[in-house]
């Protein structure tokens, strides 16, 4: 059983998540990857992380499909979509979809990740 | 008709009436109107022969039509030459035109006798008129008829005659006229019911020259006695018509040629095989006629009808004419209309004509069609090119620039507590990462933009309104999704009209209305600005309306100078 701290990062990027892995370590929290949708919802399964952080742009299925079955999980985690594109590139889709916001990723750290964990995602949120 | 043929037929004509004239000056005046309306029933049939010899050159309808005319007007000459042997053979001649009319009727409309029994029929009647004539006139006394004195001798006669022996050789050719006359009427009847098409329509004539058949031989016979005027009036009355019905139906046949060009002309372009059949039966008075297409493969020929067709050896009274350049097409006709080679030949031209139009025409628009499916796929690989651009900047440099970026970000962090001034030189970078990830996402949206793909028109003309400068209203926007190539093309129109209400219209305000018709999709952008544009002028705007063509659509602007600008794109959409 893991830290309610612990984040799921969900990108097909290695270099991303080696490097967000880097930085979220190194602000204190616990960090498991997965690269793909499908790994991401075992991934979370076993790993019960306090946050995933889910690009959009996956290689299965995409991020809202991924956000779709981890919310239908028991005391699922809070989920934060990310991308290189911008929150109006998508639209609705977001605020329709069960995640607690966006983030885009060249605004990552772990001070607006604890922002989402507390339930105000601040300016990150759209 | 040749001119010789010509010139010798009206002088016959001209030298037999004045002959006629000539031999009964001074006008009996008991016998004038008799005389009279049989000199104008043999004019008439002299001419219906004119008409025949130049309408139907191949048929021998124009000598038997001249023939009977001469059998009417030189037994009068004969008889009033007061001659004893051109009396004797004027009164013994006198009956043969009713033969000769009996063999017209069947003849009719080749000249020619369809069969050994007909020829037989039409010989019979020839010998048993001049047989019976001749014997009648051997007994015949003139004195019998009330004529003495002022009567030409009886050459034949053989003593002083025989009332009785005269009275019942007229009484026996009477009853054989009427046996043959029978037979006669009713071989034409039969040929009239299995006469189709052309053939059914130039036997009309026919339906006069037969019944006067008839009555000649009834009127004049030994059988029964009708009054004199009866008898004179009522013959030339019905000898006249056929002749007369002749003639009118071949000044009619002459303007078919005519109408075969209007049916050609009243024919819409691209008309269906069907509708051009029936404009050339028309043309050529036959509604038999065929028009027949060879199929592929050897199959054979069909005609509109569907109905096979073997055009080497057509079926028994029909005939082929082949369609140039059509493919192997052909007409299948009333085997009469070989008297009219020329009609046809100019029916089978006329086809040939539409039916190459009409094939030129199918070219065309299946070229056409071919250009349209190219330019939609062109414009469709276009776009699929873009978002391939797209999504390739997106999963590349932009995924590292933002990596990069957080990278620098973070060794700033870092730098800045040990070194201030790496740490400034670090941040520049991170500045510098920062702005060019913002260009480069700037520069991806241009060449595609991600909402549209994502979200469809609802996500995206936001996404457009929201950046337009000028203060602009969606009014409607369809939340359903589109073909690819539909989406993209309403949204470049919205694009490229907020670019130009930006750019030139010095406007207020905007708006933005698209609504889904069934069918079709209706995307209007329209501004309070200073008007004026043209779709012709700039190229933006030209450019627009040919991508908007791209997908079968139109582009409508309206822009009056002071009053706006209202850009209206109609796009077929399912």
């Amino acid at each position: 059983m893991q830290s309610s701290a612990a984040i799921l990062i969900v990108d097909d990027h290695d270099g991303f998540r080696a490097f967000a892995r880097v930085m979220l370590e190194a602000d204190g929290f616990t960090v498991a990857e997965a690269a793909t949708g499908a790994e991401a919802t075992e991934a979370a399964r076993i790993v019960r992380p306090g946050l995933v952080l889910l690009d959009i742009q996956l290689p299965d299925f995409d991020g809202f499909e991924v956000a779709r079955r981890l919310a239908g999980q028991a005391g699922g985690p809070v989920i934060v979509l990310t991308s290189t594109r911008e929150a109006s590139d998508y639209g609705a889709r977001i605020t329709s979809s069960p995640a607690a916001g966006f983030l885009p990723k060249d605004q990552l750290s772990g001070v607006a990740l604890r922002r989402f964990l507390a339930g105000s995602p601040g300016e990150g949120r759209t | 008709m040749n001119r010789a043929l010509r010139a010798a037929l009206v002088a016959g004509a001209i030298t037999a009436v004045g002959c006629f004239v000539w031999s009964s000056w001074p006008p009996n005046s008991q016998y004038a109107p008799v005389e009279i309306s049989f000199a104008v029933v043999g004019l008439s049939f002299m001419v219906a022969g004119m008409a025949a010899w130049q309408r139907w050159p191949a048929s021998r309808l124009g000598l038997l039509f001249t023939i009977i005319g001469y059998l009417y007007l030189v037994p009068y000459i004969l008889v009033n030459l007061a001659n004893p042997a051109a009396w004797t053979i004027g009164n013994l001649s006198e009956g043969i035109s009713g033969a000769a009319l009996a063999h017209l009727g069947l003849a009719w409309p080749t000249g020619r006798l369809r069969s050994r029994f007909e020829c037989g029929v039409v010989v019979a009647n020839y010998v048993q008129n001049i047989a019976f004539n001749t014997a009648a006139t051997m007994v015949w006394n003139p004195a019998f008829s009330g004529c003495n004195a002022s009567c030409p001798a009886n050459v034949l006669l053989i003593g002083n005659g025989s009332r009785s022996a005269w009275n019942t050789l007229g009484t026996i050719a009477a009853l054989v006229g009427l046996v043959i006359t029978g037979i006669v009427l009713t071989l034409i009847v039969r040929h009239w019911r299995s006469a189709r098409g052309w053939s059914r329509r130039a036997m009309i004539p026919l339906l006069w020259i037969a019944p006067a058949v008839g009555a000649e031989n009834i009127l004049t016979g030994n059988l029964f006695h009708f009054p004199a005027l009866v008898t004179y009036a009522l013959l030339p009355l019905l000898l006249l018509a056929g002749p007369v019905l002749f003639v009118i139906s071949t000044v009619r046949a002459r303007t078919a040629g005519g109408a075969l060009g209007t049916a050609i002309v009243d024919l819409e372009p691209g008309a269906s095989p069907d509708r051009l059949r029936d404009a050339l039966a028309r043309a050529l008075g036959d509604s038999t006629l065929q028009l027949a297409f060879r199929q592929p493969g050897g199959a054979g020929h069909l005609d509109t009808s569907g109905q096979a067709v073997d055009a080497d050896r057509p079926d028994s009274g029909r005939a082929v004419a082949p369609i140039a350049g059509s493919g192997g097409a052909v007409l299948v006709y009333d085997e009469g209309l070989e008297l009219e080679p020329q009609l046809v030949k100019l029916t089978a031209a006329a086809a040939s004509m539409a039916l190459e139009h009409t094939r030129l025409q199918a070219e065309v628009q299946a070229q056409l069609e071919q250009v349209r499916a190219s330019r939609a796929r062109i414009v469709e690989a276009g776009d699929a090119e873009r978002r391939r651009l797209e999504r390739d900047l997106h999963d590349g440099a932009q995924q590292r620039l933002v990596t990069l970026s957080l990278a620098l970000g973070m060794a700033r962090g870092r730098a800045a507590e040990a070194d201030p001034e790496l740490g400034a030189l670090i941040e520049s970078a991170s500045k510098e990462a920062r702005e060019a990830l913002t260009e480069l996402r700037e520069l991806a949206r241009g060449i595609h933009p991600a909402v549209l793909t994502e979200t469809g028109l609802t996500g995206a003309i936001q996404a457009l309104v929201e950046r337009s400068p000028v203060a602009t209203t969606i009014t409607a926007v369809p939340d359903g999704r589109y073909p690819a190539a539909i989406e993209a093309t309403a949204y470049f129109v919205v694009s490229e009209a907020l670019a130009n209400v930006a750019k030139h219209a010095r406007a207020d305000g905007a708006q933005v209305m698209i609504r889904k018709f069934p069918g079709r999709l209706l995307v209007e952008v329209s501004d309070d600005g200073a008007g004026g544009a043209r779709s012709e002028g700039g190229s933006g705007l030209r450019g627009l309306a040919d991508r908007v063509a791209s997908v079968g659509g139109a582009l409508r602007v309206d822009s009056p100078a002071g009053g706006g600008t209202r850009l209206e794109a109609d796009i077929p959409c399912p």
